[in-house]
């Protein structure tokens, strides 16, 4: 059995083709087989999982089914609070934690029939990595284990493009979902700022982070973003308005959508590898080919967004992690202390010069995208490289292409473009305006469906 | 290469309250070379007195109305 799409195991689930307990049990069964390489899993709640599989299959046998996530494998980061079982963050500082509180997402995806196969890898507090020197090691790319995943999502990217669940849960800060969705060839969005509550989830830097899926598939994040998302009143940043139908533009072309390319942001300011930029091209001229608009747009350059969301981002990271960097430095993963005590160094004055250019920027992309729906980048510059060879100082030296939208809030999402020289998956990234994810899934899915890459999973040797 | 000297780093260093090693320190400094350019560029815009930040204090989210 090959792990279906979550669209697929909804729809053989319904039809009572598939039980949920036979699938939990082949995800536990792949889980065994392939996850000493991968390192993907910190804890996995087998059962807890096959009770809740059971569960699941009892409703659909009762005709009580709660729709097409129920009885579906997922994990969850280990930055999202669950209740009763141990929260890491991947941490030697939050060892044997655990709390008493699901985080509101958690509750969510549960009620929606989701089986948790447990707690995956992060970067350590979603920021340092990869690490070598924290309690469990880190997450290794399913297309080639000697190469990175990213991160900080770096389980839940990994466990996704090896079949392990059919979906997970991420957070983005500056790239955290679509830089490990990029390197393991899935889907995975960012959503607008404020339309998942991030309550129960560990924070990194408050008005940058967002809670988002990743999955196989552009239908699958659709699919897992409705139940994700919602208003939460304790949530300061939520977003008090009604959740659309993501799956509203699924299936259809991309006709009549005006696509906007900042082409100097992969070309100029970041020049990608050539495997990426064809990627690039082989979706605009699907889009093109369906009838949607192709129009160059020029923003404010990659660097200049870079600058503004790494100055406030380390500067909320530290405000949060300072006491512990004054009693328990040596308990921090080298590579996350290194970065985040730069938010230390800087003055008050230069965060909030930060916070006005914030304000500036997201002014000047809103002026130079006028009458557009979408904007279309890379997602990260080239295929993943080897893990040992990611360098401390590498996402600080270059420019990200994910950032932009942490920055801004848009919604934005990594789709598989292709492969390149060294048989790693290549993206996309799309973004779109705020709370126009319904357009982004369009678009996004649109191209999924017009390529056959969905069809090429890794090939582990177990 | 930063700009800033190794002397002054270090002064940012004690006031951050961090007790590090010359070598924990010689790293942090490298890095910080990446740091000051992106400082420069949020610095320097000539924006106005008026310009705002992106995150004002909104006081309805404290409660509006009298009990």
């Amino acid at each position: 059995m090959q792990t279906p799409t979550i669209a697929e195991a909804a729809r053989l689930i319904a039809a009572r083709k598939l039980s949920p307990v036979e699938l939990t049990q082949h995800c536990l069964d792949r889980i065994k087989t392939v996850d000493g390489t991968l390192h993907s899993f910190i804890q996995v709640t087998s059962e807890r999982a096959l009770a809740d599989a059971s569960a699941a299959e009892a409703r659909l046998m009762a005709g009580a089914s709660r729709g097409p996530l129920d009885g579906i494998p997922i994990g969850h980061k280990d930055i999202y609070g669950t209740r009763g079982i141990a929260t890491t963050a991947h941490s030697k500082l939050l060892e044997g934690w655990v709390p008493t509180e699901d985080a509101v997402t958690v509750t969510k995806l549960a009620d929606a029939g989701t089986i948790m196969l447990g707690k995956l890898a992060t970067h350590e507090f979603a920021f340092g990595g990869p690490s070598f020197d924290l309690p469990w090691p880190p997450a290794r790319n399913p297309w080639n284990p000697d190469h990175f995943t990213s991160g900080s999502s770096s389980g839940t990217g990994a466990a996704v493009a090896a079949g392990l669940i059919l979906g997970g849960t991420g957070s983005d800060t500056g790239g955290s979902i679509r830089g490990p969705a990029a390197f393991c060839g899935i889907a995975g969005i960012k959503p607008t700022y404020g339309l998942c509550s991030r309550r129960g989830i560990l924070p990194l830097s408050f008005s940058l982070d967002h809670a988002g899926p990743m999955a196989w598939t552009v239908e699958d994040c659709a699919i897992l973003l409705q139940a994700m998302a919602g208003y939460d009143p304790i949530d300061p940043a939520s977003a008090d308005r009604p959740v659309p139908d993501f799956s509203a533009g699924l299936g259809r072309d991309a006709k009549g959508l005006r696509i906007g390319v900042p082409r100097h942001w992969h070309e100029t300011d970041f020049p990608v590898e050539d495997a990426v930029q064809q990627g690039i091209d082989r979706a605009l001229a699907v889009w093109s080919g369906q009838g949607a608009e192709i129009i160059d747009v020029v923003l404010p350059s990659l660097q200049e967004y870079q600058a503004a969301n790494f100055i406030i981002l380390v500067a909320e990271a530290y405000a949060l992690h300072e006491p512990w960097f004054r009693t328990r430095w040596n308990d921090y993963g080298e590579l996350l202390r290194d970065r985040m005590v730069m938010g230390g160094l800087i003055s008050a004055a230069d965060h909030l010069q930060a916070l006005r250019r914030r304000r500036e920027i997201c002014m000047l992309t809103a002026e130079a995208t006028a009458g557009i729906d979408l904007l279309v980048t890379a997602a990260a510059p080239g295929e993943a490289p080897r893990i040992d060879s990611v360098q401390k100082w590498t996402n600080l030296a270059k420019p990200g292409f994910t950032a932009p939208f942490n920055l801004t809030g848009w919604p934005a999402m990594s789709v598989c473009s292709g492969f390149g020289p060294g048989g790693l998956p290549v993206s996309v990234q799309i973004a779109a305006k705020p709370f126009q994810e319904v357009k982004l899934f369009q678009a996004a899915d649109a191209f999924e469906r017009a390529t056959h890459y969905r069809a090429k999973r890794p090939a582990l040797v177990s | 290469m930063a700009n800033t000297s190794r002397e002054d780093f270090e002064a940012l260093v004690r006031r951050a309250g961090l007790s590090l090693t010359p070598e924990q320190i010689s790293t942090i400094y490298e890095g910080w070379g990446y740091v000051e350019p992106m400082l420069a560029r949020v610095r320097t815009h000539g924006r106005g007195r008026e310009a705002e930040p992106a995150h004002i204090f909104r006081p309805e989210m404290f409660g509006t109305e009298a009990d």
